[in-house]
């Protein structure tokens, strides 16, 4: 059976930076949700880069629309929450990658690309959305739930009951 | 000491071959940022709070007076301009949602029902609007905002079963049927305003009212200049799985599913981008001129698009006569849609000054220039009724280095339109619908009006295949 042992100081500070994306997943789903008739269509019209074509597309079909707008307002929503309770962390992680490499992916900010919308601050290939992504990637990889977060409990009643499963 | 150390580093302790217990520890630091959490729901009560008290100061009315009045209404057509009129209904107090109809029933329908749920509204779906004025006998009002050449049986069924109607522009596809509308209201007594939303807007009623009527800081309009410039969209799609069933397609008027969803190109459903874009703009010429048009020239064809799927003119450039009170006038009108630079705006040009104005918050949101020959207006900035004028550097030179020309005008002052709206565009027009029927005040766009917009801009196409300037008689404007 093996011991999961997490230095503190790091880990306290990864908790924290869980806990503020999560706040930010949380609030940027809320705040759709609360909108009558939030559309990611305006955005995705503006799409540039290497998906444009794809993203432009989608604003043709009602339906997969309706459906991105749906998984975006309810995903980044759970997704916030899971990251602030320390719940299913490397899961909410994986999903909330998902998310923020697809709205890179929509306005990346490569050479040559310039945007009517302004962004709050200076961009060269690397924006907030990137820097986002990689905490997340930090948050999944060091499973920061597990330390700090309703992962601990499940983790230890799992390995109660399954002690199979413990591992997964 | 194995325990301290486990302690200092947040170790889950297990012991071998033994299943670990749930310790007090593990449940501290399991829940430790639920209280992160309750953080977030405070903090996002404050902000909802903060929101709801900014939007009822800016509202026109008090916000969920102990005796207002609630209305029950009907959505009757639940497409793009019915889900506007929706997102903007439900930030006025006092709307209950009672029904909601819609023949795509798969898709428009259940969103619209569905997002009026999450809003505590419990709106009964349609698909036959005969079905719904015969079962909803609560409802006071419906809001038609169905494809044109729908609108005026669904606008005289409603007001003949007792209701008020909100009819989205333009009015009808044809004259006859906007006329019908105009009978309707005037036989059942009921309120129709039609949706020329502009003519409750803020900023427009302020320049109406304040300084072309009050201030005269145009002196005597000339001649007007607008456009609404619409960049190329693609035709808007369907799912196969969500397709209307083809038997009601026909019912309702449609050939196909490409028809249903691009009625606005078709003739016969629709009247093309100068009825949907140039309708707005148009009734303000009428408005601000005083007068509806003694005349229209008109060259317009479908420069672009494929005439397959787009029969109405893509591209329209308009010349109106006006006999305003003032003295003729003349007014130019262009819509298209291949390019959408400088998008959309109204420009009155008087001999004391220039009026340019859009609904829009972000551009041409109220420009004034005065002309160096007029009048000072130090009175209405004082009164607030202009801003302040732009301070400019005098330029002896343009930023090529080029020397101006000694007899080119002298710049005018530049001032802005101190009135902007914060709500959705359509907000106030239904505001004062609604404020109509509690009887507190009158249709900014009743019927009478309406129709005048119809006339002018319907006969655009017109003068497009007459190829000649077509007159119009005082009585075109009668019903």
């Amino acid at each position: 059976m093996e011991a999961t042992t997490f230095e503190r100081a790091p880990m306290i500070a990864i908790t924290a930076l869980r806990v503020l994306v999560g706040w930010h997943f949380l609030y940027e789903g809320l705040t759709k949700l609360t909108a009558p008739s939030w559309t990611a269509a305006g955005y995705l019209k503006q799409a540039k880069g290497p998906l444009a074509e794809s993203f432009r597309w989608l604003t043709t079909r009602p339906d997969l629309l309706a459906n991105a707008d749906l998984i975006t307002m309810w995903g980044l929503t759970i997704v916030g929450v899971c990251l602030i309770l320390g719940l299913f962390t490397r899961l909410a992680s994986l999903a909330g990658i998902g998310f923020i490499l697809l709205f890179y992916l929509a306005a990346p900010p490569f050479i040559g690309y310039f945007y009517a919308i302004p962004s709050e601050g200076s961009y060269l290939i690397i924006n907030k959305n990137l820097v986002e992504l990689s905490a997340l990637v930090v948050i999944l990889l060091t499973r920061s739930g597990r330390f700090a977060g309703i992962d601990r409990i499940v983790h230890v009643v799992i390995r109660r009951r399954r002690p199979q499963l413990a591992g997964a | 000491m194995a325990d301290e150390d486990d302690k200092r580093k947040g170790e889950i302790p297990t012991a071998p071959g033994a299943p670990p217990k749930l310790g007090r520890r593990d449940l501290l630091m399991g829940l430790s940022t639920v209280p992160a959490l309750g953080l977030f729901g405070y903090a996002w009560s404050r902000q909802q709070q903060y929101r709801r008290g900014r939007a009822a100061a800016a509202a026109a009315t008090p916000a969920a007076a102990a005796d207002l009045q609630e209305i029950n209404v009907a959505l009757l057509g639940a497409g793009a301009q019915g889900q506007v009129l929706m997102e903007a209904m439900l930030r006025i107090p006092g709307v209950r949602f009672r029904a909601v109809c819609d023949i795509w029933t798969e898709y428009n329908l259940r969103r619209v029902v569905n997002t009026l749920k999450r809003f505590k509204q419990e709106p009964n779906g349609y698909a036959d609007y005969r079905e719904m004025l015969d079962k909803e006998k609560e409802l006071d009002a419906v809001i038609v905002a169905t494809p044109d050449f729908w609108h005026a049986q669904h606008t005289s069924a409603a007001l003949k079963a007792g209701k008020h109607v909100y009819c989205e522009k333009e009015m009808s596809n044809t004259l006859e049927g906007a006329r019908s509308m105009v009978l309707a209201q005037r036989e059942t007594g009921k309120l129709l305003q039609i949706g020329h939303q502009r003519r409750s807007n803020p900023r427009y009623l302020h320049c109406y009212h304040k300084l072309l009527g009050e201030a005269k800081l145009l002196g005597r309009i000339v001649t007007v200049n607008g456009q609404w410039n619409r960049a190329v969209a693609p035709d808007l799609g369907a799912p196969d799985r969500y397709a209307i069933p083809e038997a009601t397609l026909k019912q309702y008027g449609f050939k196909d599913m490409h028809q249903f969803r691009n009625w606005r190109w078709y003739k016969g459903l629709g009247g093309g981008p100068i009825v949907d874009l140039g309708s707005h703009q148009i009734d303000i010429y009428n408005w601000f001129l005083g007068a509806p048009p003694s005349g229209v020239m008109a060259s317009g064809g479908l420069l672009y698009h494929d005439p397959k799927t787009h029969e109405w003119h893509d591209t329209v450039m308009v010349v109106y006569d006006y006999d305003t009170p003032a003295g003729p006038a003349k007014a130019y009108y262009q819509t298209q849609t291949t390019n959408g630079s400088q998008g959309y705006y109204e420009s009155f040009m008087g001999d004391q000054g220039t009026l340019i104005i859009s609904e829009s918050e972000l551009n041409y949101a109220g420009q004034l220039y005065r002309d160096p020959n007029a009048p000072a207006w130090d009175d209405w900035i004082q009164k607030r009724y202009v801003s302040a004028p732009k301070e400019q550097e005098a330029k002896e030179q343009s930023e090529s280095g080029a020397v101006a020309d000694v007899r080119e005008s002298v710049a005018p002052d530049q001032h802005t339109v101190p009135v902007s709206l914060r709500d959705p565009y359509h907000q106030p027009h239904l505001q004062n619908f609604f404020d109509a029927i509690r009887g507190k005040a009158a249709l900014n766009c009743p019927a009478e009006i309406g129709y005048e917009s119809a006339v002018s801009v319907l006969k655009v196409n017109d003068a497009i295949d007459a190829k000649c300037r077509l007159p119009f008689k005082p009585e075109d404007f009668k019903v």
